[in-house]
């Protein structure tokens, strides 16, 4: 091997081949990030029902039908059965309407594609963050605006810390209600 | 080995006793000493070979894991993100908030005391057992198999359909079919009778099924039967007072109790209630202390808590009461004529026992009279009982008979003399059908009755069981019935009240309740069966037979629901009286039984109970609270026996006694009484189920329907060596952190401080002098301004019975292991009972200690972990972290106090094959506590899952959280409130006492770790200030 060849590859060759790899890798880490995270997963749902018309629209408040989330550490979808409450009189003969009407004649719960998921070991507490005044939207994003939910932010420990951390720069309104969140490991992971 | 009297004789001069743990620690076994400078035992950490260890991967398997690994590729590629679907319920049940769990009152019916529960249950599945906090009886506690009763529910062998059997085992049938069937030949039976077996019945509403069933049956007769009463308590009552059943006793109010062969705190009687009282007798904050004498032959767990205990054969007993009885006559403390035969003096002599202590023993029935009692155990002969409860009426201690309350038995229980006679019919071919009612006599009764191949000549053979036993492997029909948990009923066993029990989840299988099979039957027709049939009786019989009785002033809709909501009634039914006592009870029945031979005493295992508990791995895994043996029965033996029979630990010997053998591995105990043998019921079962089949040795074959002594106790037994050895695993040599190699140091370490009543009297800190003055750290000690857990266990009231170690399990989702890796130390329990022995191995002191994680406020865990694994809690908690354990055991390693388990497997995977592994145990599992994988370390966690659910409770309401929020599981169970929980910066609280307590101290203190589970020094309440 000739020595200017292997000086130019040590020279040229290695150090742009090392650049393009770290450069491809780092680029797609972070322009994958949000797709790996889930952000923007819109699934689609067994029966086509649009938080915009009913939340937004109507402005029918999101404890009519997640009834536990002040209660409990699960929001709580609600059971067919409260559909029902209205929809045994109102728009009976849409067809998203009938789907669902079937769904409750039969007995048979619905099975709503999941869009927020943490791990299993991770122990989220909805009363609690609903307790202190923090909004629904702070994490689920604009659900009022939304003909189809997705995921609007990430929901990685990441995330969890970021506002735990800052809650008073995140939540500047709260400031007098609100400690910031508890970043010890027990008070998620048990 | 080097004489263990010369070295105690070394630290004579130290005030401190010197603890020993097992013969091998006592004789300085290099073995041992060698196996405690290493933290894990021979064997632990060693590579495992996949074929011998983990089921190993058969082709179909393999094949299986294949196919779904390809699917699973198939499924990521399709939409990585998906996450599954949310499927709420289609109309939500009105008091179910998900995530919020339900609490149930109900009557726990794994043995004939009934206490009340409160059931747990998420989203409908019931997953924690505890007392009902307002029942009178057991007052919010519950004991170790009530609380393991819920594994027995999700049990995977539990059967699913009814059985008949064929000429090749069993098929399964329509109920429809196995009704007519039985139906017609119940009323074919004519004159033949039909027998009905059974445990104690204790619901009054079944025993109006069962008069029901008679009056359609004319020819049926009830068989009731215990392999462990208290017959010979009650038939003597009977004789000294003509009526009535023994009273209940004030345990708490006696100043001086002398347990003759008793285990009233270990197997005897209500435990949760005789351990309660007994505690509250012994309360250091009341400073009022009662004095525990126990005279017997095995160490048992009300012996370990005796202040003097002394050995004696049972077959002594008779005379030594009378004996004692003698001299108290003697000197004038009461006056009788009876026999003045026995001298105490010269039966001091001939026993050997120990003068002193019996001198103490009579000055304090002396000047105790009225203030103490006396108390013989259910094993002992009916002429003990007499003489007891005349001593006892002597010295004036019927005050402390309970008249607020007393035992009630609906059925009395069958004599061996009437279960002999119906084997006679059987035999004679009198009987055309026996239904065995949730019970398995094939196992309990003796040989000799050869009930199991009588059975063969009965034509109708029907069992009603949760689950294969040997009782319905030799039956036509094996009928599933629904558990506790799936069942309506109530209960009465005082006067004063009726308990009430109700169903929290539907049956899980295709079981029946066993009253609403016998009702079906006697209707006659099998469509009359619905699921509320015996619901409907049960109400209408309360309606009919019991609301009047109750003379309520409300409706009975009313009263039904709110008993329902409580879980009892109480009612206004009187408590008999205690007559006077008729003396010519004892002349009738004096007699001396003179043995040389060996005793051999079958007693009642701690945690499989008669048998009936023997599928349940929780407890077969809990240890001994004495010998700390798990998963298996065994000869015990005393020291001096075993040496002149050159016996040792694991040794395979022949117990024999009339003809009847059977061999088992001896375990040698110390301070048993030389010349028995003890030997523990409930083990070896046969056909039922992985986890109790083939475990310990049905030593029920040596029982015999002639009674020895009496039932239990055999005198003119024999032992013989018969070649062997068999493994007895044992949590006792584990986890050691006294280091021994440097002998001065574990005399000055104070694992256990222990003083007497008259010493904390005099100088009530004088534990604060050994411990050591504030140590500097090179740590900048945390400052905990807000909240600071921390737990004080008070030694005085803990007893070492193990209930707390199953209410852990439960809690916290701790998997069973098996045998064969509790023999490799590798048991999962976070919280241990540890046992420590003291003095001589013929008449040790005996201390216990449940050890925990201590949430070191400088934990030595966490610094070495070299993931962050483990860290603490601004609030004083040590996290352990799974998600991020790699599995170093470093920290393991580092822990002074050896109580983090590693997950060496998926123990659940493991354990006979995956038995855990079974979909329908998983419904068991706490929702809010992490399932634990394999290779991640594992601890106490002050039950983390509680005070996060406290702080978000709080967080709803508005209010900061308190230190009295939360209580632990091993808290919540303890009988006798041994265990506190709260906040240490809480200054007015009652927690705050303990923690502070002028008595109180850290083990291992020296280490400067600052641990925060304060210990109580326990007191013994002895004549003297020494120990």
């Amino acid at each position: 091997m000739k020595k200017s060849l292997l000086d130019y590859i040590l020279r040229n060759r290695l150090p742009l081949t090392v650049f393009v790899i770290i450069s491809s890798f780092t680029l797609t880490y972070f322009v994958s990030r949000p797709e790996r995270d889930g952000v923007g997963y819109t699934p689609v749902q067994p029966i086509n029902y649009s938080h915009k018309l009913h939340a937004g629209d109507m402005k029918i408040d999101c404890q009519y039908c997640h009834t536990n989330v002040d209660k409990s550490r699960f929001a709580g979808v609600p059971a067919v059965a409260t559909c029902m409450n209205c929809h045994t009189v109102a728009r009976k003969d849409r067809p998203e309407i009938i789907k669902l009407t079937q769904y409750y004649r039969d007995g048979v719960p619905l099975p709503w594609k999941r869009i927020h998921k943490v791990p299993d070991y991770a122990y989220f507490n909805h009363s609690v963050h609903v307790n202190k005044g923090i909004d629904c939207t702070a994490c689920h994003g604009e659900v009022t605006q939304m003909e189809k939910v997705g995921q609007m932010n990430s929901f990685t420990m990441g995330s969890c810390l970021n506002c735990h951390r800052n809650a008073h720069d995140k939540f500047p309104e709260l400031k007098d209600q609100i400690n910031k969140g508890p970043e010890y490991c027990s008070a998620c992971h048990r | 080995m080097s004489d263990y009297r010369e070295e105690n004789k070394q630290h004579n001069n130290n005030p401190d006793p010197n603890y020993w743990r097992s013969f091998e620690e006592l004789y300085r076994n290099e073995k041992t000493l060698e196996a405690r400078h290493h933290e894990f035992a021979d064997g632990v950490t060693d590579d495992f070979d996949p074929n011998e260890n983990l089921s190993a991967i058969s082709r179909r398997k393999f094949l299986a894991l294949l196919g779904a690994s390809a699917a699973l590729a198939g499924v990521a590629c399709s939409d990585y993100r998906d996450k599954g679907e949310i499927v709420p319920y289609n109309v939500k049940p009105e008091e179910i908030i998900l995530g919020i769990p339900n609490y149930y009152a109900s009557t726990c019916t794994a043995c004939a005391n009934s206490c009340g529960i409160l059931i747990k249950t998420r989203e409908g599945r019931p997953i924690k057992i505890d007392g009902n906090p307002e029942h009178p009886v057991n007052q919010g506690k519950i004991c170790a198999k009530g609380q393991a009763n819920i594994l027995n529910l999700y049990d995977p062998e539990r059967i699913q359909q009814p059985l008949k059997k064929t000429s090749t085992g069993f098929d399964t049938i329509e109920w429809n079919k196995s009704d007519k069937d039985i139906i017609a030949a119940l009323s074919m039976a004519g004159s033949k009778e039909i027998a009905i077996l059974t445990h104690t019945i204790t619901s009054p509403t079944t025993v109006k099924v069962l008069d029901d069933f008679k009056v359609k049956f004319p020819s049926a007769k009830i068989y009731s039967y215990e392999l462990f009463n208290s017959s010979n308590r009650n038939s003597a009552w009977l004789k000294c007072y003509g009526s009535g059943s023994f009273p209940l006793i004030k345990w708490n109010e006696a100043k001086v109790i002398v347990s003759l062969d008793s285990d009233f705190l270990g197997v005897e009687g209500n435990t949760v209630e005789n351990k309660r009282l007994f505690a509250e007798g012994r309360d250091v904050n009341k400073k009022s202390f009662s004095r525990l004498y126990v005279v017997e032959s095995a160490m048992t767990l009300t012996g370990i808590n005796a202040d003097y205990r002394m050995r004696l054969k049972p077959e002594n007993q008779f005379a030594f009461v009378m004996s004692l009885m003698n001299e108290l006559n003697k000197k004038g403390v009461i006056s009788t004529s009876l026999s003045s035969e026995y001298n105490l003096e010269s039966f001091v002599q001939k026993f050997n026992l120990d003068k002193e202590k019996v001198n103490h023993l009579v000055n304090d029935l002396a000047s105790n009279k009225g203030k103490s009692i006396v108390y013989a155990g259910d094993l002992l002969p009916e002429n003990v009982h007499i003489a007891v409860n005349i001593l006892n009426d002597l010295l004036g201690n019927k005050t402390l008979y309970r008249n607020d309350s007393s035992e009630v038995n609906l059925i009395n229980l069958s004599s061996l003399n009437e279960l002999k006679e119906l084997t006679d019919k059987i035999s004679n071919g009198q009987v055309a059908a026996v239904i065995h009612l949730d019970c398995n006599p094939v196992y309990h009764f003796p040989n000799d009755l050869n009930y199991k191949n009588l059975l063969s000549k009965v034509p109708t053979v029907v069992t009603l069981t949760e689950r294969m036993n040997e009782t319905a492997q030799f039956s036509n029909y094996v009928l599933p019935i629904n558990h506790n948990f799936e069942s309506w009923g109530d209960a009465k066993t005082r006067t004063g009240l009726i308990s009430l029990q109700q169903p929290v989840i539907a049956p899980l299988h295709n079981t029946r309740q066993k009253e609403a099979i016998l009702l079906t039957w006697i209707s006659t027709n099998p469509e009359t069966y619905s699921e509320t049939l015996y619901h409907d009786y049960l109400k209408n019989n309360w309606e009919t037979n019991i609301y009047p009785t109750l003379k309520s002033k409300i409706d009975f809709k009313q009263l039904w629901f709110g008993a329902l909501h409580d879980g009892f009634v109480l009612t206004n039914d009187s408590t008999s009286s205690v007559g006077s006592v008729n003396l010519a009870a004892l002349n009738a029945s004096i007699s001396n039984v003179e043995s040389n031979g060996m005793t051999l005493i079958l007693r009642e295992s701690y945690q499989v109970g008669d048998g009936r508990f023997a599928n349940n791995g929780w407890l077969q895994e809990l240890p001994h609270p004495v010998s700390k043996i798990t998963w298996d029965n065994y000869a015990a033996l005393s020291h001096n026996t075993a040496k002149s029979l050159n016996l040792e630990n694991d040794d395979l010997v022949e117990v024999s006694v009339d003809g009847r053998k059977l061999t088992l591995p001896v375990f040698i105990q110390a301070g048993n009484a030389d010349d028995t043998i003890t030997i523990e019921l409930g083990y070896g079962r046969e056909f039922s189920g992985i986890v109790a089949s083939g475990v310990g040795f049905n030593a029920n074959s040596l029982l015999s329907s002639k009674p020895g002594l009496s039932n239990w106790i055999y005198t003119n037994a024999s032992i013989t060596k018969a070649g062997g050895k068999y493994p007895l695993a044992s949590s006792q040599e584990h986890h050691a952190f006294d280091n021994p190699r440097i002998q001065d140091l574990h005399i000055k370490r104070h694992i256990i401080q222990e003083g007497t009543v008259a010493l904390y009297e005099k100088k009530p800190d004088f534990i604060q002098e050994h411990r050591p003055k504030e140590l500097e750290s090179v740590y900048t000690p945390f400052q905990y301004n807000e909240m600071k857990w921390g737990m004080a266990i008070d030694l005085n009231k803990c007893l070492g019975c193990g209930d707390c170690v199953v209410a852990c399990n439960v809690e916290n989702n701790v998997p069973v292991v098996g045998k064969d890796q509790v023999l490799k130390s590798r048991e999962m329990q976070w919280l241990r009972i540890d046992r420590y022995y003291s003095g001589s191995p013929d008449d040790p002191r005996v201390s216990v200690q449940p050890m925990l994680c201590q949430h070191c406020d400088q934990a030595p865990c966490e610094n070495v972990c070299p993931v962050v694994a483990t860290t603490h809690s601004p609030d004083g908690l040590n996290q352990m972290v799974y998600n991020r354990c790699v599995g170093t055991r470093y920290c393991s390693n580092n822990c002074p106090y050896k109580v983090r388990r590693f997950n060496f497997f998926n123990f659940r995977d493991h354990f006979r094959d995956g038995y855990q592994e079974s979909s329908i145990l998983t419904l068991m599992f706490n929702p809010e506590v992490t399932v634990r994988s394999r290779g991640v370390m594992e601890k106490c966690t002050f039950c983390v899952q509680r005070i996060e659910e406290a702080r978000s409770e709080a967080t709803r309401r508005g209010t900061p959280i308190k230190g009295t929020d939360v209580k632990t599981a091993c808290q919540e169970a303890c009988p006798t409130n041994a265990i506190q929980f709260g906040d240490i910066n809480s200054k007015d609280s009652e927690f705050y006492k303990y923690r502070t307590h002028e008595l109180g101290y850290y083990v291992l203190e020296e280490l400067n770790v600052r641990p925060n589970v304060t210990y109580i020094a326990k007191l013994r309440n002895i004549h003297t200030e020494e120990l």
